[in-house]
Formats: C-alpha cells, structure tokens, sequence
C-alpha cells in the first residue's frame, strides 16, 4: 500500500483490511486449489485449514471481543471469506456458522448462550450450521412448516429440512421452525440451537455436483426435545430477528461468489498469457481478451456492492444494507457465473480436464446464483421494494 | 531485555522488479512488503519476549522510502511494540555502508539491549548489513543463529555450519542475525492487524540523527553499479536420449562443452 493511496476517501477499503485480505491470502496460498480439491474427492475435511483461520481470529473477526471475537465488522468477515475463496478454498460454512449463527446469537441471544457458543465459534472449534430451507415450502420461507411445540419448560421440534450444509461438521445447527402464537394461535418463525447429537435429529448426505468437502443434508427433525434455552433471542421477535441474520448472509454470499469469480478469472488470465496458436499468446486475441476484461468489471462493480452492503451493515442501517445486500448478491452470482464460463473457455479442451479443474467451477459458481437465495427472488425483491412494482405472489 | 529488529522493505519478489535509469532499484514503483527473511527475525524477537517477564519491548527499525512503513506496520501486526522509519531523501541510492551508518545511528537513540536482524535481505541479499552494524556499534555479533534461547541473562544460539552445530552463549550488547529455519514466522492475527493501528511509530530524518547527507546515498556509496541486465529466459534443457549406447558419450561431450569436466 503506498503512501498516496492511503489517504481515506470512501471506496477504498482501510489499511487494516487490506493487511487483512493480505494475510488470509497468504495462509490460504499455503493450502491452495489442490488441498480444496483433493479434499473433496477424498471424502475428507477441510478442517485443519478452517482451524488455523480460527486460530489466527479470521473466523471470529466481526464476532464481540469479550466472546472471543475479533470486534470487527462482516466486512472483514466477508474480505476473510472472499479471500479464501480466491485462493480457490471457497468455505461455505463461512456463510453459515460465523455470519448467520454467529450474527444471530450474538445480536439476540442470552449471556448464557453466548458464553456457551460464540467463543467456540470464533475460534472454529465449533461450527454452527443453519436449516431454513424446507422440501415443500423452498423459497417462500413464510411456509416452512418445522413446528416448535411447548414442552413443560422446554420444546419439541418436529420437522424437515433440506439441502443444509455442513451438519456432519457441525456440533449443532440453528433450526428455524415456527411457533403457535398464544393468542391469535398463528404461527411464527423462531430460532432454535439444536445440537447434533440430539435425539431425534438425522441427516442424510445429498449427492451433489459440486467439488467441495463441504455437503448438503436433508435433516430429519423427529420429536426433538430441547431444553429452554435452545431457543435464541425472544419468541415474539423471530422474524426481526431471522432478517438480522440474513444481511451478513447475502453479504457473506456475495463475497464467497466474488471471490469465486477471482479464483476462476486469475486462471484463465494466466492461461491466455502463455498459451499460444496462430503465432502468438490467445490473450492478444480480443475475442478472448474482451470476455476476460468484462468479468473483471463485473467482479470488481460486485465487490464495489459488497462492501457497500458491509459498511451500510456495520454502520447499523439494516434497511440500507438490505437493499445493497441483495443487489451485491445478484451481482456476484452473475459475475462469477459469467467468469467461470468464461474462463472454461478459454481454456479450450483444457478446460474440462480433470488436471485444470476448470469446469468444477462452473456448478460452484453456479450454486452462488441458486443459494442462499435465488437471483429471482431478489429480482423480486429489487421490483416490489426498491421499485414499487406489484407482487404477483 | 528490549529488542531493535531491523527490517527492510523489499520490492515484492513475485511482481515484476525493475531499475531506475541510474541503476538503483525503483522502490517506488512497486509494491512492496517486509522483507521475508526478516520476518524471521521479527519471530525471533517475539518469542524471546513471550518467554520473558514481559517488560520486554520491541521496536522495529527499517530505513527506506515513505512506503516502508508498510514493513513497519507489518511487523507491529505481528507483535511488535513500536516502529521507528527512517526516511530521507538523501538516503536514497545508499549502499550497505551508508546503510548500516544510518540504521547504527538510529540504533544508538532507541534504547535497547541487543539488535535482532534476518540473515540477508530478499533484494540485495549481501549479507553485510549486520555484520557493519556491529562494528559500527562497537559490540559483538553472532550471526546466522538457527536456534535462539534465553538462560538467564544469556543467550544461547545455534548456528548450523556445513561441518559443525555451535552453540553461542552471549551476552548483551550484541547484534544477532537469524536465518529461516530458527522457526516459522506467524500470521498477524486480526486482533494483531487491529492493534497495529494504535502502536506509535516514529519518523526520523538524517537531521534527527545527526548524519550529514554527504555520507550517504548514491554519491556516498562505495559501491557503483554500473549495468544491469535481465535474466535471460530460460532456455529448454537439452535431452539425451540413449537408445545405441551413444548416450553417455554425448553427456560427457555436452559437459565438457559447458567446461563442467
Ligand atoms: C450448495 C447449496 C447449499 C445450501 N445450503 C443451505 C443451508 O446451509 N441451509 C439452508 O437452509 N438452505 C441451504 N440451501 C438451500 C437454498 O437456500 C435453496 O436451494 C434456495 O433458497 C432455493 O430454494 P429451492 O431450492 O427450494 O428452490 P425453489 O424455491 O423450488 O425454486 C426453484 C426455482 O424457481 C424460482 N422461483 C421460485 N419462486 C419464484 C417466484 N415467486 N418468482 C420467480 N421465481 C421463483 C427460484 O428462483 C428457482 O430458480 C443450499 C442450497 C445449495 C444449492
Ligand atoms: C549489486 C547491488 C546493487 C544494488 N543497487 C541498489 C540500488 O540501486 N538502490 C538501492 O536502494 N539499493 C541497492 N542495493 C542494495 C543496498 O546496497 C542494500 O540493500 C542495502 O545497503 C542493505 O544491504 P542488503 O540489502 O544486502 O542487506 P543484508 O546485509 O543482506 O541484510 C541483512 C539484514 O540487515 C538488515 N537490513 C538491511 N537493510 C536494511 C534497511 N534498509 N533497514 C533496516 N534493516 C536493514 C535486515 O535485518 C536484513 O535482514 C544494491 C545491492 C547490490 C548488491
């Protein structure tokens, strides 16, 4: 960072965070696209790399300092994030257990329970994965129908879920489900900690195509008792709080994808450079060039997004960041997925061999336009609240 | 014990590195980062005060332009207590001589005990600098120590040569040079990378040290350097492939064309 970029005009990030995205990028180089992989196809863990994030605080970085976190912001979560996924460790339980859970506990739960799971999460000691998504409601999270039933002084929760990452990593998992409301005996959402290991509770792996160790699982909810204190923050306020969570996940989701994006374009970079035919290296050639310049537009106007959503975030406008949030997430998904093909092409039949792993990308990033949630339902979103068009749902 | 670690700033090794048109090396056109080899030194300092009582300070000392204070901050994220920069303009084009006059002056204003130093820099790579920081101070040195430990008030320090391990008890003043295997140098923590913001750094010119500007930079300098060049592009490999029993002869025949045998 050189003197005259130093001085702090908005859209550029502190020299904190650059030292930040610096050193997470170096830790991350140490493992690499090889580790990723080979983990993957090995049926093995990315744990010791997730540890070492932990134990030099990258995980914890926006969690409270008195739980063990670093006191930063998610848009030092997210550069975190970013820059792994960048080095090609794309980690999605990054999304999940730090942003989501970690966001959600420490905004509305108990001294208890954030004594009991922030620090463990900081440090990734624990992960916490998180179950929204349920078969027959997708999308419209207003009809999941996983039930919280009052249970003495606790609860029983009875439900399924369904496409939930990482909850064979993961010493419990943040459920939504819904309560009876006593008065008007409808029913609303409210967040429950479940553990694991609880009785009641299985999941079975999904088969995906995407080259990750990280997996998807459909959870049985069966009967499962909890204690009162599984449920986070207040039963009246679950749907304020659910939307706390769901910011630092967009932003977290745009910085995964962008990072993906990064990964995918510093390859096909390197590739058109050295690779020849016709006499020259394929990158003279502006059919190849232009593609590769517009994704690097694209990535960089979607990180422009992304940190716009963060600093809206960690300054406390939820509503603002809102808006941002979903925009910087569309436009991540899109750019990485454009990036992504783009660099498969590039590469010519190289890009599908196994050896450059290229094509691998394109089902990862592809994922970013499907998950957490869709570019349609942000194209919703962006209509009905930013333009004021009617829903048709 | 309070600890003076000298770091350099050094142009990023992995970009592209260039000259200036009189030979000096573009500093400023670059990015660049604390010298890695350094880095070791900086661990070494860290982990003799992690060991201690805790009073101990450490203060990092580099001279080189404005941007150097990159390697500076670097280090505070690592740990270190304090930084001090040298910058001047005068300063610029030095060799190791006015280097290390500069670096041992600025030494003698901090207080401390001992110099800690990496084994080489990662762009001039001469070795030297600690060497003529300890004559300049007037103290011992021991270089290239792999293995660093506090006994009492004494240090001991491994040095691996090619036909024996030393072991060096010393005691301070001295300075130390350390090579990349005394131990893995640490990731700045983010809570490290936070409190670097807060720790004070001081910034000295040659006036502050009384150094007069005609004993040092390129005029000053004993050394001239006179061209540069690229490095060739690496040329492919010749293969000798044996398939009538040629093949040793044409290996002897290739090196004895290179004068090997
Ligand atoms: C890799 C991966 C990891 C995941 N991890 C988790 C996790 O950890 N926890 C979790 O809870 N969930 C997780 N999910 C689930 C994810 O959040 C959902 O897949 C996503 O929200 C979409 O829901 P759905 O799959 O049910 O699609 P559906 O809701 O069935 O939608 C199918 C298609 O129809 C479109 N569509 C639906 N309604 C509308 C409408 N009104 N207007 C326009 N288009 C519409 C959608 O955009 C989509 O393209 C994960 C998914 C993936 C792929
Ligand atoms: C052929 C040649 C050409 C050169 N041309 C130029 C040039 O054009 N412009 C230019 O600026 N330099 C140039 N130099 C480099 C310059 O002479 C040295 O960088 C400098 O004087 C220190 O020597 P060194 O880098 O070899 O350090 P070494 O002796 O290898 O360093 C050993 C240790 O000394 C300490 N140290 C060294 N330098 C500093 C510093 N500046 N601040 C704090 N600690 C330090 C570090 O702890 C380091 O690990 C050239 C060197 C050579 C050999």
């Amino acid at each position: 960072m050189s003197a005259e970029t130093d001085t702090t005009v908005p859209f550029t990030e502190a020299d904190e965070r650059r030292s930040l995205r610096r050193e997470v990028a170096k830790l991350a180089s140490g493992y690499g696209r090889e580790y990723f992989v080979r983990q993957a196809r090995n049926g093995e863990k990315t744990t010791d790399l997730w540890l070492d994030m932990g134990k030099h605080g990258y995980l914890g970085v926006a969690l409270p300092e008195e739980y063990g976190g670093g006191g930063g912001g998610i848009g030092d979560l997210a550069a975190v994030c970013e820059e792994l996924a960048a080095q090609g460790c794309p980690l999605l339980m990054m999304v999940v257990s730090p942003a989501i859970c970690g966001t959600v506990i420490s905004r509305f739960g108990t001294e208890e329970q954030k004594a009991r799971w922030l620090p463990s999460i900081a440090d990734g000691t624990l992960t916490m994965a998180f179950a929204i998504t349920e078969p027959d409601a997708g999308s419209n999270s207003h009809d999941i129908t996983t039930t919280a039933r009052r249970d003495g002084d606790g609860w029983v929760l009875r439900g399924r879920k369904i496409y939930i990452s990482g909850v064979d990593e993961a010493g419990a998992v943040l459920v939504v489900a819904r309560t009876e409301d006593a008065r008007t005996g409808r029913l609303k959402p409210a967040l429950f900690v479940v553990p694991t290991d609880a009785e009641g509770l299985e999941y079975q792996p999904i088969d995906m195509e995407i080259v990750s160790p990280e997996r998807q699982f459909t959870l049985f909810v069966d009967d499962v008792r909890l204690p009162a204190d599984a449920l986070v923050g207040d039963e009246n306020a679950g749907i304020a709080q659910l939307f706390a969570g769901l910011n630092p996940e967009r932003i977290m989701a745009a910085a995964f994808a962008t990072g993906i994006g990064r990964f995918a374009l510093d390859k096909a970079t390197e590739y058109v450079k050295g690779r020849e035919v016709f006499g020259a290296p394929i990158g003279a050639h502006q059919g190849v060039a232009h593609p590769l310049a517009q994704s690097k537009i694209e990535i960089e106007l979607a990180r422009l997004m992304t940190q716009k959503a963060a600093a809206l975030y960690d300054a406390g406008d939820d509503t603002g960041a809102g808006e941002a949030a979903n925009m910087a997430k569309y436009a991540a998904g899109e750019a990485a997925c454009a990036a992504a093909d783009r660099a498969v092409q590039v590469h010519g039949g190289n890009g599908i061999t196994t050896e450059y792993g290229m094509a691998g990308l394109l089902v990862a990033a592809r994922a970013t336009r499907i998950a957490p949630v869709s570019r349609e339902m942000i194209l919703n979103f962006v209509g009905s609240h930013s333009l004021g068009l009617p829903k048709s749902y | 014990m309070n600890i003076v670690v000298c770091v350099k700033y050094v142009p990023d090794a992995t970009a592209d590195r260039h000259f200036e048109a009189d030979n000096t090396v573009d500093r400023v056109g670059v990015d660049g980062l604390l010298s890695e080899l350094d880095e070791y030194a900086v661990e070494q300092a860290l982990q003799l005060k992690e060991k201690g009582d805790g009073t101990d300070e450490i203060t990092v000392l580099t001279v080189g332009p404005e941007q150097a204070s990159d390697a500076i901050r670097k280090a505070l994220q690592m740990g270190a207590d304090k930084g001090v920069h040298v910058v001047d303009d005068a300063i610029a084009g030095s060799d190791s001589l006015a280097t290390s006059l500069v670096l041992a002056e600025a030494i003698k204003k901090i207080d401390h005990d001992f110099v800690v130093c990496g084994m080489a820099s990662t762009d001039g790579a001469m070795s030297v600098v600690p060497a003529m920081l300890a004559e300049r101070l007037g103290v011992p040195q021991v270089t290239f120590g792999s293995q660093i430990e506090m006994q009492g008030k004494e240090i001991r320090i491994r040095r691996d040569g090619d036909a024996a391990t030393e072991v060096i008890g010393a005691t301070a003043p001295f300075v130390l040079s350390v090579t990349d295997q005394s131990g893995e140098a640490r990731y700045p923590s983010f809570k490290g990378i936070m409190a670097a913001k807060k720790k004070p750094v001081e910034t000295w010119s040659l006036a502050d040290l009384g150094v007069e500007a005609e004993k040092v930079g390129l005029s000053a300098s004993w050394t001239q350097v006179e061209d540069t060049a690229a490095r060739p592009p690496r040329s492919q490999g010749e293969i000798v492939t044996d398939e009538d029993g040629s093949g040793a002869t044409a290996l002897a025949g290739f090196l004895a064309s290179k004068k090997f045998i």
